[in-house]
């Protein structure tokens, strides 16, 4: 019963974060909203028992990445006034657009028949009981064995948006100063430090 | 201890993948004058190496690895040839460009060498989701490159625009891959073939799935209506760039259609099929009728490879081994006469200056009749005009439509290829009836002649060997079909 | 009055829901309850340590040795007035210090004080610790925005970009603690450390970074660089007043035992006594536990009273540039001892 409240509780507020990250006229309370939407997200795996999952989403997703968004939020200071324009007369493709959708996820709903044929193939990745093994495990056993070709891929694609990023944006810029560490320890002194006898009350 | 999987098969995108990362740190860590100079040599190298390891250490046997993720057949082994070929001809062309162009950074051919690598991904993926890594490393990449030229704003708005574009199409692909696993409850490719067999037909959902598949597939060949995003990008992009991307992306993506609408969707043939005839039919009116208007030549090759896609796809819409067979020996020509056009366009320089309007080459056989010969060859080639290789690649396209009994299709491909021929041939006359311009530069660098040379050689005596050509692409359209 | 009793014991909905519900309420004030009370004495022993430290006597005029000072300090600042600056985001001006100190003691819940006690053993408890330590960005990040004020948002920028970068690292040094123990549960990583021995030995340098990284993550000396008073005036809190100021500050301090107590679950062997001998193991865990804790905590008021201000870009190449290789390349190291030396647990 309690689960049933506490699922509700958080689709609820989901939805209605959700709904207020489009809506919200201030962007940075649209961000904080998302937030909020995120951390719901994750009390719903939880109460599914993805633990692993629900606590991933909490430190990637609400402590870092919307961290970022918010950061640039912040800076950027957008006008949002001026960005909704458009919006009324962009309304109704966007209406029929999300109808067609919601159309086809219907029928998805109302008529969903796994093909009896590739159940048995699925036996090799079957989700096991969650009271069998942790889902930490689980997971482990799945992407770093039979999916490490799909995890080495990802690595792959993320490398590329390192180096993407790096080409597009870094500049190389004149006169910017440095610390160097290794240089100031070899620094010997005999060269930086003078002593001077001075004579009390007489100065330099 | 787990058991490790098959890695053998996977050798040579295992070694590009190495390659790529020691080349980075030779790039980042290198304090020499010519960092890009040795990286463009040794990705070159690797290039052929990778291409070794493809053709005589891994082979052409059907066989799977990675737990079922990857295949490597016949089909795969000729596609990555033509990838491998078509990027290492690409570094060797930029290399002039991007040092008078102020993008001598060593991370070029490593970007190249990046989406080479997803080429090769995409073209073995026997699963939904490596299909989508191996396109997405590739398309990823591509961003990059179009806004290699990050101080000029066109390029940074070809940049944007096809990556704003091409995330909308790998999500519409990723929307239609849900809705076939969510019917299917697989991505395997085996196991979707099970399931769709075309005595069991299928669902109307994994139809669903299926239009949305090939409609993020057909953003990245550029087919119509998919193709918005072409034009612009190749005009904005620096021109080396869309050398590359007229010719390896085209390959995969193409290659990555066949595999898929083949392979897992082979049984669903009757429902893909006039979808394909459609896109097939657009983009070769759009090819051929958009081109007429076009001033810069880049613009026209942009609309050219479009109506190329139309006619390699009419291979496809026919569905039987002939087909496929016949598409992939256009994409090896097609990637022999493009490579040869852009490496023209590459040398259109005048004192040293980039130019890329059709009349810059006014007159060009006066000043430089060897160059105009050249380009003679390949517009010919790609108008479809009998002794060049391109005329040869239409009829086998048009011969397996005929026989797979798309006679209307082929009509609609005769004339739009006449129709293409005008814009061709007006090229011609621009260089050899028009008052002379500026002279052009003559060609920098010996390897850039020597391509100029092959590939104008190939193209025009193609041929007279075209079993070069097609006996590897019988046993590949084979090695797809199960045979 | 009996059968009243007996009806009420025997009744569905107290045996079900309200019965653990107040068991809960009364286990979350056994652990609450000391928690505040040790950031009260915290602040005084941060003020005495520094005192006698830099030759001062530190507070001595408030009850015995100064030590009804926190309780003064308390009441000063609950009596004065809220300020709410004018064109400040007034709910989320309001939200960011209840944020911040309801992160530091719902963080709590995991640790295990001892054999058996703790509040929620689950099976992610180090995850759950991380993304809770990973949250308390928030607070400070709204509370610079909300202020309305440059230099706060100046301070909380800092803070947020300083919480990222050594959030990297630290998560790489829980990988190789896990990488031993084989499980994410707090428990069983303290039972790991009493069947082997504690990690601080053979992860020594993975506890120094640990150590340093959480210097930085609860925005302490010398990585205090948020609130630097010298040039942002006291950072992101510029603006706040009063209670809402006490509890940035209450916090802030919470925090810093939760890290400490973090690092003596993961290095220090929890509960654990030293040695398991006679008159060391006849001491109950939790006073072990708080003993190390302490200990750890006078490290923050040590290195706070001997170490001057890192400067920003400074901190930036030590946490990117410094600790993330370095830990990255542990992660190795200790995943291939762990694999061929045969340590792998279970």
């Amino acid at each position: 019963m309690i689960q049933t409240l506490v699922f509700y509780m958080f689709a609820i507020i989901t939805i209605a974060c959700g709904f207020m990250v489009i809506t919200a006229r201030n962007p940075v309370h649209s961000v904080l909203f998302l937030i909020l939407a995120f951390f719901n997200a994750a009390g719903l795996f939880l109460l599914q028992g993805a633990e692993f999952i629900s606590m991933i989403l909490v430190i990637v997703y609400v402590g870092a990445v919307a961290v970022l968004f918010l950061f640039v939020v912040m800076m950027l200071d957008v006008n949002l006034n001026e960005m909704r324009r458009g919006f009324v007369k962009y309304l109704p493709i966007g209406l029929a657009v999300g109808a067609v959708l919601l159309v086809e996820l219907f029928t998805i709903f109302t008529a969903w028949v796994v093909e009896p044929a590739v159940i048995s193939v699925n036996a090799a990745t079957a989700t096991p009981a969650a009271s069998e093994v942790h889902n930490t495990e689980a997971l482990g056993n799945l992407i770093y064995t039979h999916y490490v070709y799909l995890f080495m891929g990802s690595g792959m694609v993320l490398l590329l948006a390192m180096v993407g990023a790096i080409v597009l944006t870094l500049r190389s810029r004149d006169g910017v100063k440095k610390q160097r560490i290794m240089d100031q320890i070899a620094r010997p002194a005999s060269e930086e430090v003078e002593l001077v006898k001075v004579s009390s009350g007489g100065g330099i | 201890m787990t058991e490790l999987p098959v890695l053998f098969p996977a050798y040579p995108e295992i070694f590009l993948a190495i390659a790529i990362m020691a080349l980075m740190m030779i790039g980042a860590y290198s304090k020499a004058e010519n960092t890009l100079g040795a990286v463009s040599a040794l990705t070159q190298v690797s290039f052929v190496v990778t291409a070794g390891l493809v053709l005589f250490v891994v082979g052409g046997a059907t066989q799977l690895a990675m737990n079922d993720l990857f295949i490597v057949d016949q089909f795969a082994v000729y596609m990555k040839l033509l990838i491998l070929l078509a990027s290492l001809l690409a570094v060797t062309m930029s290399n002039g460009f991007i040092r008078r162009e102020g993008m001598a950074k060593f991370e070029y051919p490593i970007l190249i060498a990046f989406a080479t690598l997803g080429m090769m991904m995409m073209v073995s993926a026997n699963d939904l989701m490596s299909l989508y890594i191996g396109l997405e490393l590739q398309s990823l990449s591509l961003y990059v490159m179009a806004a290699f030229q990050r101080d000029n704003s066109r390029s940074t708005e070809a940049g944007l625009k096809y990556f704003v574009l091409g995330a909308l199409s790998s999500g519409m692909l990723l929307y239609g891959m849900s809705m076939v696993y969510g019917f299917a409850g697989s991505t395997q490719f085996n196991a979707l073939a099970n399931a769709f067999t075309a005595d069991t037909g299928a669902h109307m959902g994994v139809i669903v799935g299926l239009i949305f598949m090939v409609a993020g597939l057909a953003f990245k060949i550029s087919a119509v209506p998919f193709h918005m995003w072409t034009p612009d990008v190749y005009e904005g992009a620096p021109t080396p760039v869309t050398a590359f991307f007229a010719v390896a992306p085209k390959v995969a993506a193409m290659a990555l259609l066949i595999r898929v609408l083949v392979g897992p969707f082979g049984g669903l043939v009757a429902e893909w099929s006039q979808v394909i005839v459609v896109l097939s039919i657009l983009s070769m009116f759009i090819g051929s009728f958009a081109a007429i208007a076009q001033s810069n030549i880049k613009r026209l090759m942009a609309y050219s490879s479009i109506g190329h896609i139309g006619f390699a796809l009419i291979g496809l819409a026919a569905g039987t081994e002939g087909g496929v067979e016949a598409v992939l020996i256009y994409l090896a020509i097609y990637l022999v006469m493009n490579i040869g056009t852009f490496a023209c366009i590459l040398n259109m320089k005048v004192g040293g200056r980039m130019v890329e309007n059709i009349s810059d080459l006014a007159g060009l056989s006066k000043n430089n009749p060897v160059m105009a010969m050249l380009i003679m060859v390949f517009m010919f080639s790609m108008a479809g005009i009998p002794p060049m290789a391109g005329f040869m690649s239409k009829l086998f396209v048009f011969k397996a439509a005929i026989d797979a009994g798309l006679i209307a299709l082929t009509v609609i491909g005769a004339v739009t290829s006449v129709v293409s021929a005008f814009y061709y041939l007006r090229v011609i006359k621009v260089m050899y009836f028009d008052d002379p311009a500026e002279k052009l530069d003559s060609v920098e660098s010996g390897a850039m002649k020597l391509i100029l040379a092959v590939t104008g050689i190939v193209t025009a005596t193609m041929i007279f060997y075209m079993p070069v050509v097609t006996d590897p692409a019988i046993k590949a359209a084979s090695s797809l079909f199960g045979g | 009055m009996a059968d009243f009793l007996a009806g009420l014991i025997n009744a569905v909905w107290w045996q079900d829901y309200a019965a653990p519900l107040l068991a809960i309420v009364i286990y979350c004030l056994l652990i609450t309850v000391p928690i505040l009370l040790s950031v009260a004495y915290l602040t005084l022993a941060e003020r005495k340590v520094i005192g006698w430290m830099q030759y001062r006597k530190g507070p001595n005029v408030v009850g015995p040795f100064g030590l009804l000072q926190p309780l003064a300090d308390g009441l000063k600042l609950f009596l004065k007035e809220t300020i709410i600056p004018s064109g400040s985001n007034r709910a989320l001006f309001v939200i960011a210090p209840a944020l911040t100190f309801i992160l530091a003691l719902i963080a709590w819940a995991v640790i295990p004080f001892g054999e058996g006690m703790v509040l929620a053993d689950i099976n992610v408890g180090i995850l759950y610790l991380f993304a809770i330590s990973s949250l308390g960005v928030y607070g400070i990040v709204i509370a610079g925005w909300a202020s309305n004020s440059k230099y706060a948002f100046l301070g909380a920028l800092r803070s947020a970009a300083q919480m990222v970068s050594y959030e990297v690292s630290m998560g790489l040094v829980i990988v190789t603690v896990l990488i031993f123990t084989n499980s994410l549960n707090l428990s069983d990583i303290v039972r790991y450390q009493q069947e082997n021995m504690w990690f601080v030995i053979p992860l020594l340098p993975m506890f120094v970074v640990f150590y340093i990284s959480i210097l930085a993550e609860t925005n302490r000396a010398p990585f205090d660089l948020p609130e630097a008073e010298a040039e942002l005036v006291s950072g992101y809190n510029v603006e706040y007043s009063s209670m809402t100021f006490a509890l940035f500050f209450l916090g802030e301090y919470a925090n810093m035992i939760l890290m400490s107590g973090m690092a003596t679950t993961l290095f220090l062997g929890g509960w654990l006594p030293p040695f398991d001998i006679a008159p060391l193991n006849m001491i109950p865990g939790p006073i072990w536990f708080a003993l190390k804790t302490a200990l750890m905590l006078f490290g923050f008021l040590w290195v706070r009273a001997t170490f001057p201000r890192y400067r920003y870009d400074q901190l930036m190449r030590l946490g990117w540039k410094v600790f993330l290789p370095f830990t990255l390349l542990c992660v190795f190291l200790y995943a291939g001892i762990a694999v061929y030396g045969g340590f792998l647990a279970g």
